[in-house]
């Protein structure tokens, strides 16, 4: 199986080649997309090929190679668009912090748009200068960065980065989690009294042992002068 | 008398409150060591943050680095002049204030300052100290402690890798930067172990220096006189030392320069230096090598586990094996036969394609790899002895900072030009097999002279054991004084007063 991604519309010609170390010999071979057979095919030596143009998003999708023989083998190319690179795991920011988002592709998309998820619906994100609070930086044609500022409790939740390619759009998902302060500060206080004990403890360990010696010594003077 | 009485120091304890000033250099070393490579989870976040490429994010971890280990001098200094402890703790506060105000960065230039400066200044001031500190608890038992300590750093990494995943899911990098700020601080819990001893007490001190300084002019020739006029005698000589003193002595009493005379200090820097070229390339650069070769992302990852545990074993057995009978006194060629060993391993590295190739290879690299680190500081302190040890062991770590550095950026720009990583391999093995063989004549031939300037010694004095000095608890064991050249050093040891003292007499 091979996933193929294409941005804009182009020729592809997908190849299928025999081993020559298989049992196979002279095959029956057919090509197939998800709907129909493919009628023109080439050959040569052990290896069958198809030519498609791809120019509209409905071309898109499985195309199979099946050879018929003693056994049957297939292989499939599965043309897409290309995908988002989106974040599993949860973004953590704080409050009054920045949170950004950086969506990638393989390939330069025409158009990004950002939506947050309200529910079920989806709410496009807009960049207007009265607000400042949103901010949509294109840095490059495959990376676009989305930051939010003066988070809030209410930024909390899931958002949608989608780019539009010639052949189609694709979504990427990312979640946001905004905590406050107290958050990590509890465990920091935690390990500085932790520190904090064991220092005291070490040092007053120490005093009570040196008081002990210094007993020890003056008995021992006191032995020596008698 | 009470000079000699005062002046003859005890032996090192080997042993006793030694073994918990072990593990606390076990948790200050693997912080110095584990610290930096630790934070590498952090760094795609904060690249993305900040909208910077991946180089500027690697300066982070090159600046903190770099600081660590060209900032050995200053920490030797301030050991010299205030002991360990108060160093380590001061140490472990600075490496929290940077952690916790990196918490709070908003640029690239801020990280660069709070974590790779103010961070890697604290995690020096951690590292150079626990070392030093093992020298003076140990002698025996020295390498054993050595390689416990030197363990913590495989330890700490094998800690602070999961424990720093599970901050940044849980607090996000800036939260996580915080909380591994408090926990830094533990350095300071490990530095109130380091309890000071065999500093002995000043007025002796000055008591010998004076005595020391006369015995070498031939003037004073009994005991008595010197108990009877201390006062006299230190004053007056303490006038002269500060007059005769110029801008060098003042400078050698706190670092000690003289070591660049010294043919064993010489021999370990210049073959150190070397081997710090194709040290830690190898390690960078396992997993995307594994990667490369098709491996995938967590079976690569595993790769560096098993380099990570079998170092963790072979430190402190390393230490046992170079505190036996037959291995102490050759030491030295213990240390060159392991940097050989290491090399090795990098050039039959290329051979090996499949995983479990590459598995035999990672657990030989982590043998190799743990069996280095553990004698690392051990052989140092075997060549000049534990006094001038604080002043060697700034100068080597400055001197082997710029190879260190350089290392795997030339093993990166091998890759890249030629696009197959065999190349980097065989350079870092070139190099260590080189190294390994350099250190191995050169220490054959620096026991050879020792062994004759011991001879000479000998023939001169008529009793010369008599005195059991802290350094020479062995008999081959006279470098230090055969290498110590008659200027006068505050700094060593009041046995050694007393011994010129006899000698005088």
């Amino acid at each position: 199986e091979k996933n193929i991604s294409l941005a804009n519309p182009t020729k592809v010609e997908l190849t299928c080649k025999l081993d020559e170390n298989s049992n196979l010999k002279n095959p029956q071979v057919t090509w197939k997309s998800e709907s129909e057979t493919i009628s023109h095919t080439s050959k040569s030596q052990n290896s069958w090929s198809i030519q498609l143009t791809i120019s509209t998003s409905s071309q898109l999708g499985s195309y199979s190679c099946i050879l018929k023989g003693e056994e049957e083998i297939s292989a499939t190319f599965h043309l897409q668009v290309p995908k988002i690179e989106g974040k599993e795991k949860p973004i953590i920011t704080y409050e009054g912090d920045i949170a950004v988002m950086v969506c990638k592709t393989e390939y330069a998309a025409m158009a990004w748009t950002w939506y947050k998820s309200n529910g079920t619906k989806l709410v496009h994100i807009d960049v207007s200068p009265q607000t400042d609070k949103f901010q949509i930086k294109r840095q490059s044609a495959s990376v676009n960065r989305l930051e939010i500022l003066k988070l809030t409790k209410e930024d909390d939740g899931v958002y949608w980065c989608e780019s539009a390619f010639a052949l189609g759009s694709s979504k990427g998902r990312f979640e946001l989690k905004v905590l406050s302060i107290m958050a990590p500060l509890k465990p920091f206080l935690a390990v500085v009294a932790e520190v904090v004990i064991l220092v005291t403890t070490i040092f007053l360990y120490e005093l009570y042992s040196k008081k002990k010696e210094k007993g020890g010594e003056r008995e021992f003077d006191q032995i020596e002068q008698l | 008398p009470a000079p000699a009485e005062a002046g003859r120091a005890p032996g090192p304890p080997d042993g006793g409150w030694g073994w918990v000033v072990v593990f606390g250099a076990f948790v200050s070393i693997g912080f110095a060591y584990a610290f930096p490579k630790g934070l590498a989870i952090f760094f795609k976040e904060i690249q993305d943050f900040f909208g910077t490429s991946y180089s500027e994010i690697a300066w982070v971890s090159s600046i903190m680095l770099a600081t660590t280990y060209g900032a050995g001098p200053i920490s030797s200094i301030l050991v010299n002049r205030y002991g360990s402890r108060p160093v380590v703790m001061f140490g472990g506060l600075l490496c929290g204030v940077g952690m916790i105000s990196a918490a709070f960065c908003t640029s690239i230039l801020q990280l660069y300052i709070c974590v790779g400066f103010i961070t890697g200044f604290g995690l020096a001031l951690n590292l150079q100290p626990s070392v030093i500190i093992i020298g003076k608890y140990f002698l025996k038992r020295r390498p054993i402690a050595n390689g416990l300590a030197m363990a913590g750093s495989p330890v700490m990494l094998c800690t602070l890798a999961p424990l720093n995943q599970f901050l940044f899911d849980n607090f996000g990098w800036r939260g996580s930067f915080l909380i591994l700020g408090a926990i830094l601080l533990n350095c300071c819990v490990a530095g109130a172990l380091f309890r000071p001893i065999g500093a002995g007490t000043a007025p002796v001190k000055t008591q010998v220096t004076g005595e020391g300084k006369d015995a070498l002019k031939g003037e004073i020739t009994e005991d008595g006189k010197e108990v009877s006029n201390p006062l006299n005698v230190t004053t007056e000589n303490k006038t002269e030392e500060e007059e005769g003193k110029d801008c060098f002595e003042k400078v050698n009493q706190y670092l000690d320069f003289s070591l660049f005379k010294h043919r064993g200090f010489l021999i370990y820097l210049v073959g150190n230096v070397l081997m710090f070229l194709g040290f830690f390339a190898p390690i960078v650069f396992l997993a995307p090598y594994a990667k490369h070769t098709g491996i995938d992302e967590y079976s690569a990852a595993f790769l560096l586990s098993i380099l990570a545990i079998v170092d963790m074993v072979a430190r402190p057995t390393t230490g046992i094996v170079a505190n036996s009978r037959w291995v102490r006194p050759r030491i030295q060629y213990f240390f060159s036969f392991a940097i050989a060993f290491n090399g090795a391993c990098h050039l039959l590295c290329p051979l090996a394609s499949s995983y479990t190739g590459l598995v035999v290879y990672s657990s030989f690299f982590g043998l190799a790899f743990g069996m280095v680190c553990a004698m690392l500081f051990e052989t140092l302190m075997d060549l000049v002895g534990a006094a001038r040890f604080t002043s060697a062991v700034g100068l080597v770590t400055i001197a082997e900072c710029c190879t260190i550095l350089l290392g795997p950026p030339i093993g990166g720009i091998l890759i890249d030009t030629f696009g197959d990583y065999k190349y980097m391999f065989i350079k870092c093995g070139a190099v260590m097999v080189l190294a390994g063989t350099f250190l191995f004549i050169m220490n054959y031939y620096n026991y050879r002279v020792l062994a004759k300037e011991e001879k000479e010694r000998k023939a001169k004095e008529e009793d010369p054991k008599s005195v059991r000095t802290e350094n020479e608890g062995r008999k081959d064991w006279n470098k230090d004084s055969t290498q110590d050249g008659p200027e006068l050093e505050p700094l060593r040891e009041q046995a050694e007063g007393v011994k010129k003292e006899m000698n005088g007499t």
